[in-house]
C-alpha cells in the first residue's frame, strides 16, 4: 500500500459528559472510496468532521498526507480536501454555475481575480458531474439528486484530491442514491481521487466502496474489504443484530436482518 | 445540594427583608403602625409606612411572582428559553396603549389602566406570535420579532411623548417601572390576578408537559394544541399586562426567574412553574431594596424597572451560550424563490439615476404657506446650500444602514437581522447620554466621539461572541439585543430624572437631520462610499457565508476573521448613521429585502442595490419629515420608522415557512 491519506493515532473527542471517539487508531488508504459505517451515535460523523477540521480533537494525532492536521493553513487544506455537510444549506438565489464557482475560493481567495484557470475548472467540474445543461438554473429549483450533483461539482471545482461526504444520500430516493454514489466512485477511480463517505446503508457501502471502516461506540468495530464486511458475524458485531447475508446470482452479497 | 439551594433562596429573602427594613427604618422615628391601619390615628411617618412602604414591599413580591410565572408560562408554551414579556414585546405593547390612551382618549383611563394595558399587551403578543407561528416558533426568530415589535412600539410611544412631552412626565416615570405606592389597592388587584394565574397554571401544567414534545407529538397524544397554546398565552399576557398596568415596564424578571429556577435544578414543568414565581418575587424585592437603599443614600429615586433591565441584559448574554441549537434548519428561508435579474448592473445604474433625479426634484419643490410650489431659479440657488447637505446626509445614512442590514442578513442567513438589533445603536445611545450628562453642553465633535465610543463598545461585545465558532451566527444577534435592552434600561432611568438633558436625549433618539452641515454630510457620504467599497471587496465572503459555517470552513474561509470584520463594518456604518437619525429607522431591514425581491441576487449586486434603495428611501423620508408637519419638522428617524414599521409587519406576516 502507498502512503495513507489519513494517519490517525489515539484520537479522542469529548463533549461534556460523553466521549464520542475513544483512542482511535486508524489509517485510511489513498485513491479509494472508503465507507464509514456504524449505528447511530457510533461516532462516524464526528470522525469525518475531525478530518474536515470542523471539530477539534480533544486528544491524539491526525496526519493528512504526512503532515499533522494542525500544521495545514486553511486555504492549503481546502485545496487538498473538500467537505460536504450532511444537510446542504439552501443556496438562496444562486445559480448552479455560481455555486460551483464558490469551489474556487481556496484558489483565488477573497480578492484574487477569477481567471482562465478558474473558468476552466468550473466548466470541467460541471461536465464531470453531468450538470452542464443545468448550469444557469437556480439551485433551489433542482431536484434532490441534481442538487447533490451540483454540490459534488463544487467539490470537484475545488480540485482537491480528497473528498469527505457526510451522508450524501440520506435524503434521496433509491435511484438518486445509486446515481450519486456511482458518480463518487467514478470520480475517484477515473481521476485518482480519494473519498471518505459516511453511509447508513450497509448494502450501498458494500456495493460502491473499496474499503469499509465500521465504528461502534467511538471505537473501531472492524475494517476491511466489503467482502470481509458482508458476513453475518461482522455485521452482528457492528450493529448488535443478527443479520443474514444472501448471495446474488452475480456473486454480490446483500445483508438483511435475520 | 437541595439544602444549598434552599439556603440561597433564604439568603435572598433575608437580603430583601433587610434592605426593605433599613429603608423603612429611616423614615420611622415614632414606632411601627399598629393593625388595623387607621390613617386618622397615625402620625405622618406611620401613614407613609402603612400606605407607602408596606404596600411597596408587598407589590414587589406579588409583581415579581406574576412576572416570573408569566415568563415561565411563555417559555414553556413557546419552548423558548429566552421568551419573556419583555423580549416578546408584550410590555412595550401595554406601554404604547397607555401612552396613546393618555393623549388621545383620556376618558378610557377613567375605568383604570387595566383594560387599556391588557388590550395593548394582547395585540403585541398576538402580532409576535402570528409572526412566530409562520416560522415554527423558532426561538431566536421569536425574540428578534418581539424585539422589533417592541422597538417599533417604543419608537411610536417616544414620538408621542416627545410631541406632548411636558404633560407626560408621569408616563415617563411609569415607563421606567416605578414601584411607588400610595395605598393597598394595587397590591390587592395584583394579588387577585396572581391567584387566577396560579390556578390557571396549575390546571395547565400537565397539558404543557405534553406540549413540550412539540406540536405534532402533542396532537398525536390527543391534545388540543391550539386551545392549550391560546389559554397559556392569554394567561401569560394577563399576568404581564396587569403588572404593566400597575407598575410600568419591569423587564427581564420573567426571563430571569425561570432560568434561575432551571439552573437550580427544577426539571419538570410543575417544578419550574412553582419555583419561578418564588424566585421572581425575590428578584424584584431585592432590586427594589437596592433602589430604596440608593434612594436613601443619594436622594435620587430611580425606577426599579431600570435596575431589572440592567440585570437582565447581562443575564441574557450569560444565557446565550447555554441555549441549545433549537432553530430548525430551513425555517428562515424567505418567501418562495425570489426573482433574479438577468442584467443587474443595468438596473443598478437605473436606480442610481433615479436616486439622483429624486434628490434633485425634492430639493426643488416644497411647501409654502398656501400649498406647494416649485422654486424659481433664484430661490433654488438660495435654498440649495441649506437643502443639499441634508439630502446628501440622508442619502448617505440610508445607504449606510441598508448596507449594514444587507451584510448582517447575509452573515447570519436570517432575513430579520438588521442594524437595530445589533446593539450598536443602543450602545451609541448610552454613549450619547453619558457624554451629555458628564460634560453638560459638549461641543459637537466630543458628542460624536462619545456616541461612537458607545457604539464601538457594544460592537466589541457582539464581536467577541462572533469569534466563537460554535455559536450560530444568528445567535450573535441576541447579544446585540441584550445590549439594546440594557440601553433601554439606562435611558428610561435617565428619562425619569426629567432634567433638561433628558429631553435632549429624547429628541436625539427620534433623529433629526435639520442641523446637518456640509462637514457632516461630506464625512457621512465619504464613509458610505468607503463601506460600499469594502463590502464589495468582501463580496465573495458574503456569497459563501449564507451557506453556513460548515461550507465556509470547508472552502478554507477564515470564519472568525470574516465574521468579526463584517460585524465591525456593519457596526461602524450603523454607528455613524445613528449619530444622525437615532437608533431606529428600519431602513436597514427594508432596503436589503426590497433589493433581494427586486432580483439583486449576487452578493455584490445585493449590497449595491441595498445601498441605492436605502438612499432613495431616506431621501424620501427626509422630504416627508420636512413636509408632513409643515412648517414644523418631524424628526427624520421617527418619520422613517413610522413609514417602515407597517411595512415590516406586513413583510413578516407574509413570509412563509
Amino acid at each position: 500500500m502507498t502512503d495513507p491519506l489519513f494517519t490517525i493515532s489515539g484520537l479522542c473527542v469529548d463533549v461534556p459528559g460523553r466521549r464520542l471517539l475513544d483512542r482511535l487508531d486508524l489509517n485510511l488508504p489513498r485513491g479509494q472510496v472508503v465507507a464509514l459505517i456504524g449505528h447511530n451515535g457510533s461516532g462516524k460523523s464526528t470522525l469525518l468532521k475531525v478530518l474536515a477540521r470542523q471539530v477539534q480533537a480533544s486528544g491524539g494525532q491526525v496526519g493528512f498526507l504526512g503532515r499533522a492536521l494542525t500544521d495545514w493553513l486553511p486555504r492549503d487544506y481546502s485545496r487538498a480536501l473538500a467537505f460536504m455537510p450532511q444537510t446542504t444549506p439552501p443556496a438562496e438565489g444562486m445559480t448552479v454555475r455560481e455555486l460551483v464557482a464558490l469551489g474556487r475560493y481556496p484558489w483565488h481567495g477573497a480578492l484574487g481575480r477569477f481567471g482562465a484557470a478558474d473558468h476552466a475548472a468550473v466548466a470541467a467540474a460541471l461536465e464531470e458531474c453531468a450538470i452542464t445543461p443545468l448550469a444557469d438554473r437556480l439551485v433551489d429549483t433542482l431536484s434532490g439528486g441534481e442538487r447533490q450533483r451540483a454540490w459534488l461539482a463544487m467539490m470537484v471545482a475545488q480540485e482537491a484530491g480528497a473528498l469527505l461526504l457526510d451522508e450524501p444520500i440520506s435524503a434521496l430516493d433509491i435511484a438518486h442514491q445509486v446515481e450519486v454514489l456511482s458518480l463518487v466512485r467514478r470520480m475517484c477511480h477515473e481521476q485518482d481521487r480519494s473519498a471518505i463517505v459516511v453511509l447508513h446503508e450497509v448494502n450501498m457501502a458494500a456495493r460502491f466502496c473499496d474499503h469499509v471502516v465500521a465504528l461502534k461506540a467511538g471505537r473501531i468495530a472492524m475494517q476491511g474489504t466489503p467482502r470481509e464486511l458482508m458476513t453475518p458475524e461482522a455485521l452482528q458485531r457492528i450493529y448488535g443484530l443478527p443479520m443474514q447475508v444472501l448471495l446474488r446470482e452475480d456473486g454480490g452479497r446483500v445483508a438483511v436482518p435475520a | 445540594m437541595i439544602m444549598r439551594k434552599a439556603a440561597i433562596l433564604a439568603l435572598a429573602a433575608g437580603l430583601a427583608a433587610i434592605l426593605w427594613g433599613l429603608a423603612a427604618r429611616q423614615m420611622l422615628p415614632s414606632g411601627w403602625p399598629s393593625l388595623p391601619f387607621d390613617a386618622s390615628a397615625m402620625s405622618l411617618q406611620q401613614i407613609l409606612i402603612a400606605f407607602g412602604m408596606m404596600p411597596r414591599g408587598m407589590i414587589a413580591l406579588v409583581a415579581g411572582a406574576a412576572l416570573g410565572l408569566s415568563g415561565a408560562l411563555l417559555q414553556a408554551v413557546l419552548r423558548n428559553p429566552v421568551a419573556d414579556p419583555t423580549t416578546l414585546g408584550i410590555s412595550s405593547g401595554a406601554q404604547l396603549a397607555l401612552v396613546m390612551a393618555t393623549i388621545f382618549a383620556p376618558g378610557l383611563l377613567e375605568v383604570g389602566r387595566w383594560p387599556v394595558a391588557l388590550v395593548g399587551a394582547g395585540l403585541a403578543a398576538g402580532l409576535v406570535i402570528a409572526i412566530g407561528a409562520r416560522r415554527a416558533f423558532a426561538p431566536v426568530t421569536m425574540v428578534i420579532a418581539g424585539m422589533l415589535v417592541g422597538l417599533t412600539t417604543s419608537a411610536i410611544a417616544t414620538a408621542i411623548t416627545l410631541s406632548r412631552g411636558e404633560y407626560l412626565l408621569s408616563l415617563v416615570i411609569w415607563n421606567g417601572g416605578s414601584l411607588v405606592q400610595q395605598d393597598w389597592s394595587g397590591v390587592l388587584s395584583l394579588t387577585a390576578v396572581l391567584i387566577v394565574g396560579a390556578i390557571g397554571a396549575a390546571l395547565l401544567a400537565r397539558p404543557l408537559r405534553v406540549l413540550s414534545l412539540g406540536a405534532a407529538g402533542a396532537s398525536a397524544l390527543g391534545l388540543n394544541v391550539a386551545g392549550v397554546r391560546l389559554a397559556v398565552i392569554l394567561l401569560a399576557v394577563l399576568l404581564a399586562g396587569a403588572v404593566s398596568a400597575e407598575l410600568g415596564l419591569i423587564g427581564f424578571v420573567g426571563l430571569a426567574a425561570p432560568a434561575l429556577a432551571r439552573s437550580m435544578g427544577a426539571r419538570s414543568m410543575g417544578q419550574v412553574l412553582a419555583l419561578a414565581p418564588l424566585i421572581g418575587a425575590l428578584i424584584l424585592s431585592v432590586c427594589d431594596g437596592v433602589v430604596l437603599t440608593l434612594a436613601g443614600a443619594t436622594g435620587e429615586m430611580f425606577p426599579t424597572g431600570a435596575l431589572t433591565g440592567l440585570i437582565g441584559g447581562p443575564l441574557l448574554i450569560w444565557l446565550l451560550p447555554r441555549l441549545r441549537g433549537s432553530t430548525p434548519p430551513g425555517t428562515e428561508t424567505a418567501e418562495g424563490i425570489a426573482p433574479r435579474l438577468a442584467h443587474p448592473v443595468t438596473f443598478l445604474i437605473v436606480f442610481g439615476l433615479a436616486g439622483l433625479a429624486l434628490a434633485g426634484l425634492l430639493a426643488w419643490i416644497g411647501r409654502v404657506p398656501h400649498g406647494w410650489a416649485v422654486l424659481d431659479w433664484d430661490s433654488f440657488n438660495a435654498f440649495l446650500p441649506l437643502r443639499l447637505p441634508r439630502i446628501v446626509a440622508a442619502a448617505a445614512v440610508g445607504a449606510l444602514l441598508a448596507m449594514a442590514g444587507a451584510i448582517l442578513q447575509r452573515l447570519t442567513a436570517n432575513p430579520l437581522a438588521s442594524p437595530e438589533v445589533l446593539g450598536v445603536s443602543g450602545g451609541a445611545a448610552i454613549g450619547y447620554a453619558l457624554t451629555l450628562f458628564a460634560t453638560g453642553t459638549p461641543i459637537p465633535a466630543l458628542q460624536m466621539l462619545g456616541t461612537m465610543l458607545g457604539g464601538a463598545m457594544a460592537l466589541a461585545l457582539v464581536a467577541a461572541y462572533a469569534r466563537r465558532r460554535d455559536m450560530p451566527a444568528e445567535r450573535v444577534l441576541l447579544a446585540g439585543i441584550s445590549v439594546s435592552a440594557m440601553a433601554a434600561a439606562v435611558l428610561s432611568a435617565i428619562m425619569a430624572t426629567g432634567s433638561a438633558q433628558s429631553w435632549q436625549v429624547l429628541a436625539w433618539l427620534s433623529g433629526s437631520s435639520s442641523t446637518v452641515g456640509w462637514w457632516q454630510a461630506a464625512s457621512l457620504g465619504g464613509l458610505a462610499v468607503l463601506v460600499l467599497v469594502l463590502a464589495r471587496m468582501a463580496a465573495r465572503w458574503l456569497q459563501i457565508l449564507p451557506l453556513g459555517p460548515e461550507v465556509s470552513l470547508g472552502l478554507g474561509l477564515p470564519l472568525d476573521r470574516a465574521r468579526v470584520g463584517l460585524i465591525a463594518l456593519a457596526g461602524v456604518a450603523t454607528g455613524a448613521a445613528t449619530v444622525l437619525v437615532g437608533p431606529v429607522s428600519f431602513v436597514g431591514l427594508m432596503a436589503p429585502h426590497l433589493s433581494r425581491r427586486i432580483g439583486f441576487a449576487r452578493a455584490q449586486d445585493h449590497i449595491a442595490g441595498s445601498a441605492l434603495i436605502g438612499a432613495i428611501l431616506m431621501i424620501a423620508a427626509d422630504f416627508g419629515a420636512r413636509m408632513a408637519g409643515f412648517p414644523y419638522e418631524l424628526p427624520l428617524g421617527l418619520f422613517a420608522s413610522l413609514l417602515g414599521a407597517p411595512w415590516l409587519l406586513w413583510l413578516m406576516m407574509r413570509m412563509r415557512r
